[in-house]
């Protein structure tokens, strides 16, 4: 881990912060990885290895104009890279400072700072050398003669290179400290050693270069030509005379011929002309290919557009869907688009590309810009250009959010702000919105806005020049109509002077000169001479730096977008929640999602530069570069809307103590504070948070019951979560505050065949959920025995642990009476032993018929509580009719509650006693595992509303536990005070006797002890009630040993007994933790001996010591608590 | 309003925006109320495209300023940018495919909660002439079980749904024309006068003074004289 982080830190030195490709953080430094990438074009998979300042020389035969030498051909210096499987040079590539060796370079600008490779020089794929000879010069150390395979694709027969076929020869100078040229020429060797494997590969790829079918001579020309797009079936676009196709053609066959075709092509000056004028028909889609650079996608996987179609033929997807809706409707005025063929064609390609990059799918425009590129090449070759256009080109535009082009749209907007203050102005103040017209542009490349001839020319530079061309030309097309947008007062009129500008782009840009020259001038070519000279100083970082500024404030607008929408959009479930609790929900959610992928990015970056720097010496600090880095925040279109089940767990730490573990496997930070409203910002800013595997958050727990509360939440059974799932799930547990509802639900949770039943494990795995679940305290509306009532009668800060604590030592009381309670009313799975009343399972919330007819009922007939309870405390005890009142009104009247209830307990032990013996008979076969048994909805109802803690737990502790809005950053501070963990209930008994004594609150060992068996038995996934008790018994013993003897009384009736009617005094207090500490134990003999009849002969009175301190405040206090004391020494005596 | 029978009526420019799934129809409608024509693969709108029309109503004309959005899901989060200030809204589904109708509710709560308040929104099911009770003949009535029936959203579902929302509520043909230029009248004539000062047309100074007479007429939408107003 600290590896890592220094790690981060040194790379984030490295960097050059001013320079800025994309739009992600890896970007706002770009490494020089991604730099050289944009530079040459190459795949990602490329990274610049090794550099050195160079002199090329093109021999005489070979060039085509400049200072003509005739003895030494044309000489470009500049620098020369290699890369894994690419050798690339540029006269712009003047990307290093002088003085800087190849290991030590930090700073890689590259002239066109990525714009694209304008420069001079050539991007040959190694494997497209055929032979590099090491020549002796004077003037240079070292000097390199390199043979390409120029032509391989030619000739068939002639391997030995026949007569007609000329080797393309270049030659390479070296400069620079020997030991770099030598290292550099190693470097070379190795990389040639490892390409020679890939000839094959750059055979199928120039087979479908036409220029390869051009180059040919004229008497070989037997076989078919490569496909060059629909225009060879349909024609292309345009008059070719107009176009003067011929000639241009005939001027790229020159070209091509001195300079290399395809794979191996030279740049030189008149390459960069030739594309300004406009390409030919035929060779328009292999150039495309070449400056785009998504040749070299398909030279690196030449089959995948073949493969992807077999993989996925017959699949069907959303984006297929929309794909069809589409495919009669783009470019329907081209034939090849009215024709099968076409339509076809455009189909495949939208669709293999929407299976390769699911996060995009399929965006309309796409089908647009597909469609013209079809009209010029193959279907693989425009499958590998829209992904060169969608992953670099213009990235993000056709996005989910689009947040690309809504990004550009402002860049546009402030770029029009700049250079033409005055528009901006009126357009501003006529509340004409620049966008609405200019999106269309950017979208589709200007393949829907202007005629389709002029669009492809516009395309023609944008592949060689980058993006920065879409706002040049844009720019272009409002300066010339400058004055008539100027009369425009609204976006009707605004559009429809551009509307008017586009289809007159073939006439006359000066139709009333005197020149001739200036005459034939068109408007499209003006529209190119202003977009390129006046517009000269638009570069690629400028729109960088543009992107950058405006990238949160696009962003955060397409997240509050889309966080509306959702919100909206979840469903009649949804409504049970409120609208803060929803917003905080949709946060959570993403913004663990985001966390989680920024973090498994960061590490597989960690572990790539570590495997890298195994293999090579190159401290390439950035190279594992990604765009892909900010995947994850919502504006940037979710990479995925899913939750995993292990980011369910980070989910749910984040709002509920219980989902934090107490056992973290990585060093937990001490305060993990959680990641505010806006996540996204505050995580780059502490990088190292993000090393962890939870990041700056707790380590969650890992428990069953976190499984299975996932698995009932994802309904599709898809092992993911969405959004939706979890509304929804929350939403029963918290959304309608309903007791029944959270009991039933808890008890589904456990029933996993869905039968209304839950077996002897079920029983037991509930338990084990309660235990999990309370572990670290109750939190919500409990019993009244809390601060402000201790604090007045006993005047002593330290009676808050006292109370606090025995509620959580009461719970687990409560569990375990739970548990024996279950096993003694459980039905066994033996037909004709089960008793009538259970038989049949309702699920309903109000069952309180069925309850009356089960005897077992009355003892919980009397757990309710309300005012009428109390005014009625003479009513027959056990008395049912209250039995099922799920109101949450003893949230408010808990003390009235506590006062009913107890009467009602104390009153009715007698009718309690005789049935419950015949119960308990029948649970000690029970516990007997070869006994199937299992307990319904009702009996768990009943068992749960037996006891007044476990009520509460379901009724206002358990929804509670979810901090959705809060979460538990807030809350932590409270928690810690008010709320009890088991590490202080452990400690608990010992301090409420040490408080008692005067004593310090320390922290005797016996509380960890405590606080392990019972986090021991929470993970271990207990499955044995006998395995529970025994561990409940040595947290007894170790309690015991940390317990001042003297405080031990045995006589445990007569001394609760004592307790409840001379409630008061710090002396109460240690007797109430002592009671508590026995109550522990004596519920874990209980559940040992199991059969003990006795023993369990009162069975609804759990819970009771706390209630001492709440019966002194009722008028019938003494009595009511007299008699819960009464129950406990009953319940829990050996 | 006899008094303007012979002067030239007020004219004010209505924005107004169309939203729905894509390819249910909204370039289309527009296509036939603009230009009264009908294209078969009319090519999706990619952003949004702008028209205007003019409608005549008996005491004024109504210039309506459309955009037309593009109806795919991610262009979603561009939809703000064009509804911005509009004061009426054509939001449409396929009345073959149900998933539409559930998208223009969507487009529904989203416009009263974030669009200017008191947007006039209309609820339109376009294709008519695919379901078997098309084209002009019967208007509304019971999804006959002929053959070549697609509707799949029945009249009463999305009516009963408009009523809820208070929208106004056009099943329509773009193919045929058949209620195109009603869906158009019927929201030239709901719009509020007062929602009108704004205008931005050259007589739109004229239109805030007969505020009285226009509330009446507001009542009656589909008043009868209203129906022949659209110059199209
Ligand atoms: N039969 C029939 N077809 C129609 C009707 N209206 C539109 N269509 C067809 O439906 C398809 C989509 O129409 P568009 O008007 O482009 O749909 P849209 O809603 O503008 O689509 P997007 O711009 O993608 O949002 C086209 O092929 C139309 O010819 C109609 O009333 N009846
Ligand atoms: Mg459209």
């Amino acid at each position: 881990m600290l590896n890592l982080s220094s790690f981060v830190q040194k790379a984030q030195q490295l960097l050059d912060p001013t320079q800025g490709l994309n739009l992600s953080d890896p970007d706002r430094n770009p490494s020089k990885a991604s730099l050289f990438q944009s530079q040459f074009r190459l795949p990602s998979s490329q990274h610049p290895l090794y550099e050195i300042t160079a002199e090329l020389t093109i021999p005489p035969a070979n060039a085509t104009q400049g200072d003509k030498d005739h003895d030494r051909g044309f000489r470009y210096a500049g620098k020369l890279h290699i890369s894994e499987s690419y050798l690339c040079f540029s006269t712009t590539g003047s990307s290093f400072l002088q003085s800087a060796s190849t290991t030590t370079s930090s700073i890689f600008t590259g002239q066109t700072h990525g714009g694209g490779p304008s420069g001079n020089g050539f991007t040959l794929p190694l494997c497209a050398i055929r032979r590099v000879e090491r020549l002796h010069s004077q003037n240079f150390q070292f000097a390199l003669a390199i043979t390409t395979w120029n032509g391989i694709g030619q000739d068939d027969k002639a391997k030995d290179g026949s007569k007609d076929r000329k080797e393309q020869r270049i030659t390479l100078q070296l400069a620079g400290p020997r030991v770099t040229c030598e290292r550099f020429c190693d470097g070379l060797k190795k990389g040639l050693r490892a390409a020679v494997g890939n000839v094959g590969k750059l055979k199928k790829v120039i087979s479908e270069c036409y220029s390869e079918y051009l180059l040919r001579p004229e008497d070989k020309k037997n076989a078919a030509p490569p496909d060059a797009g629909l225009g060879m079936m349909f024609r292309y676009p345009g008059d070719p005379k107009k176009l003067r196709d011929r000639a241009k053609m005939r001027l790229w066959a020159e070209y091509l011929r001195d300079n290399g075709r395809n794979m191996t092509l030279l740049r030189q000056p008149t390459f960069h002309k030739l594309i300004r004028v406009g390409l030919p028909n035929r060779l328009r889609g292999e150039m495309w290919e070449l400056t785009s650079g998504s040749m070299y996608l398909r030279l690196e996987n030449p089959t995948l557009y073949a493969d992807t179609l077999t993989k996925f033929s017959g699949q069907e997807s959303l984006a297929i869907d929309e794909i069809e809706k589409d495919l009669n409707r783009s470019l329907p005025e081209y034939p090849g688009f009215q024709s099968e063929e076409g339509i076809g064609r455009l189909r495949r390609v939208l669709t293999a590309y929407s299976w390769v990059n699911p996060d995009v799918g399929y965006c309309q425009a796409m089908n647009i810009v597909v469609a013209a590129l079809l009209i010029y090449m193959s279907e693989a070759q425009a499958f590998f250009l829209l992904s060169a256009l969608c992953d670099r080109l213009v990235p993000g535009y056709y996005s989910t959010t689009m947040y690309g082009t809504l990004l550009d749209q402002k860049v546009f907007e402030s770029l029009v702000e700049r250079t033409m203050p005055i528009l901006w102005e009126h357009l501003v103040r006529s509340d004409v919105q620049l966008s609405v017209v200019s999106l269309p542009w950017f979208l589709s490349l200007y393949i829907n806005s202007m005629p389709l001839v002029f669009a492809f020319r516009v395309l023609d530079v944008f592949f060689v020049e980058g993006p920065k061309v879409l706002f040049q030309v844009g720019l272009a097309i409002l300066r010339i109509n400058g004055e008539e947008l100027l009369d425009a007062t609204d976006d009707g009129a605004f559009i429809s002077v551009l509307k008017s500008y586009f289809v007159r782009l073939d006439e006359s840009a000066h139709p009333k000169s005197e020149n001739p020259k200036l005459r034939a001038v068109t408007r499209f070519q003006e529209l190119m001479v202003v977009a390129f000279k006046e517009f000269s100083g638009i570069t690629h970082s400028s729109i960088t730096e543009l992107r950058l500024k405006n990238k949160d404030s696009v962003l955060n607008n397409i997240e509050n977008f889309a966080k509306r929408t959702a919100i909206r959009n979840l469903g009649p479930d949804s409504k049970l929640l409120s609208t803060e609790e929803l917003g905080a929900l949709y946060d959570r959610f993403y913004g663990v999602l985001y966390e989680r992928q920024q973090r498994d990015l960061i590490i597989k970056q960690e572990r790539a530069r570590r495997a890298k720097s195994s293999r090579s010496r190159i401290p390439d600090m950035a190279s594992s570069h990604d765009q892909a880095v900010e995947k994850g925040r919502v504006g940037l279109g979710p990479s995925t809307s899913l939750m995993d089940y292990d980011a369910f767990r980070e989910f749910l730490a984040s709002m509920s103590k219980w989902a934090i573990s107490d056992s973290p496997a990585t060093p937990r930070r001490e305060t993990f504070p959680e990641a505010d409203r806006g996540f996204y910002g505050s995580l780059n800013k502490r990088p190292d948070a993000m090393l962890s595997p939870w990041g700056a958050g707790p380590e969650p727990a890992d428990h069953e019951f976190l499984r299975r509360l996932f698995v009932k939440w994802d309904v599709s059974s898809s092992a993911a979560l969405t959004l939706q799932n979890v509304v929804s799930g929350l939403a029963r547990i918290k959304g309608k505050r309903d007791i029944m509802g959270t009991i039933n639900y808890f008890f589904e949770l456990h029933d996993d065949d869905g039968d209304g039943k839950v077996d002897r494990e079920g029983i037991l795995r509930m338990s084990e959920a309660l235990l999990f679940l309370s572990r670290r305290g109750l939190e919500g509306t409990l019993s009244p025995t809390n601060s402000t009532l201790t604090l007045s009668t006993m005047g002593d800060g330290s009676q808050n642990d006292v109370s606090g604590q025995t509620i959580n030592e009461r719970f687990l009381g409560s569990v375990s009476a739970f548990i024996r309670r279950c096993f003694e009313y459980a039905d066994p799975d033996h037909p004709n032993n089960q008793p009538a009343a259970t038989q049949k399972t309702t699920t309903g919330a109000d069952t309180s018929d069925d309850q009356l007819a089960s005897p077992d009922a009355f003892a919980i007939g009397d757990d309710d509580d309300d005012e009428d309870d109390l005014l009625a405390m003479d009513s027959p005890p056990g008395s049912p009719k209250a039995a099922k009142k799920a109101e949450p009104s003893s949230q408010h009247a808990p003390s009235i509650g506590r006062t009913s209830l107890s009467t009602a307990t104390s009153t009715d032990p007698k009718d309690r006693r005789r049935v419950s013996k015949a119960h308990s008979e029948r649970a000690n076969i029970a516990l007997d595992p070869s006994n199937p048994l299992h307990i319904t909805l009702p009996t768990f109802r009943m068992v749960v509303l037996a006891d007044e803690l476990l009520e509460q737990f379901f009724e206002s502790s358990f929804p509670a536990s979810f901090h959705i809005t809060e979460g538990l950053n807030s809350t932590s501070a409270t928690s810690s005070s008010s709320l009890t963990t088991f590490s202080s209930l452990g400690l608990g008994a010992g301090r409420a006797v040490g408080a008692a004594l005067g004593g310090a609150p320390g922290a005797p060992a016996g509380g960890r002890g405590l606080r392990g068996v019972l986090d021991n038995i929470v993970t271990d996934g207990m499955r044995v009630a006998q395995e529970v008790v025994r561990r409940m018994e040595e947290a007894q013993k170790e309690l015991e040993r940390n317990a001042v003897p003297g405080q031990r009384n045995d006589e445990d009736e007569e001394e609760d007994e004592d307790d409840a009617v001379a409630p008061g005094a710090g002396k109460n207090a240690a007797y109430l933790g002592d009671a508590e500490r026995r109550s522990v134990r004596n519920s874990d003999r209980d559940l040992l001996s199991g059969a003990d009849a006795e023993a369990s002969d009162v069975t609804a009175g759990a819970s009771v010591p706390g209630r001492a301190s709440v019966g002194s405040e009722g008028s019938s206090g003494g009595i009511s608590g007299g008699g819960a004391g009464k129950v406990v020494g009953v319940e829990f005596e050996g | 309003m006899a008094d303007s029978a012979g002067a030239p009526r007020p004219s004010s420019s209505v924005k107004l925006v169309l939203l729905g799934e894509a390819a249910v129809g909204k370039s289309s409608l527009v296509l036939r109320f603009v230009n009264n024509d009908f294209q078969e693969n009319k090519e999706p709108t990619i952003g949004a495209a702008f028209l205007t029309q003019k409608c005549n109503l008996p005491q004024r004309t109504i210039k309506f300023e459309i955009w037309d959005t593009a109806g795919q899901e991610r262009f979603a989060s561009l939809a703000p940018m064009y509804y911005r200030n509009a004061q009426a809204a054509l939001v449409v589904y396929d009345l073959t495919k149900p998933t539409s109708l559930v998208k223009a509710k969507h487009w529904v709560a989203e416009l009263q909660r974030q669009a200017s308040p008191g947007i006039v929104i209309a609820l339109v099911g376009n294709k008519l002439d695919l379901t078997s009770d098309n084209a002009g003949t019967t208007g509304e009535g019971e999804p006959g079980g002929g053959d070549g029936d697609a509707r799949k959203v029945s009249t009463e579902e999305a009516k009963i749904y408009a009523e809820e929302e208070g929208l106004l509520f056009f099943e329509t043909s773009a193919k045929t024309g058949y209620n195109v230029t009603e869906v158009f009248t019927a929201i030239a004539n709901a719009i509020p006068e007062t929602s009108l000062k704004s205008a931005r047309g050259p007589g739109a100074a004229g239109a805030t003074s007969r505020t009285e007479e226009q509330r009446v007429n507001l009542n009656g939408p589909r008043d009868p004289n209203a129906k022949e107003g659209c110059a199209c």
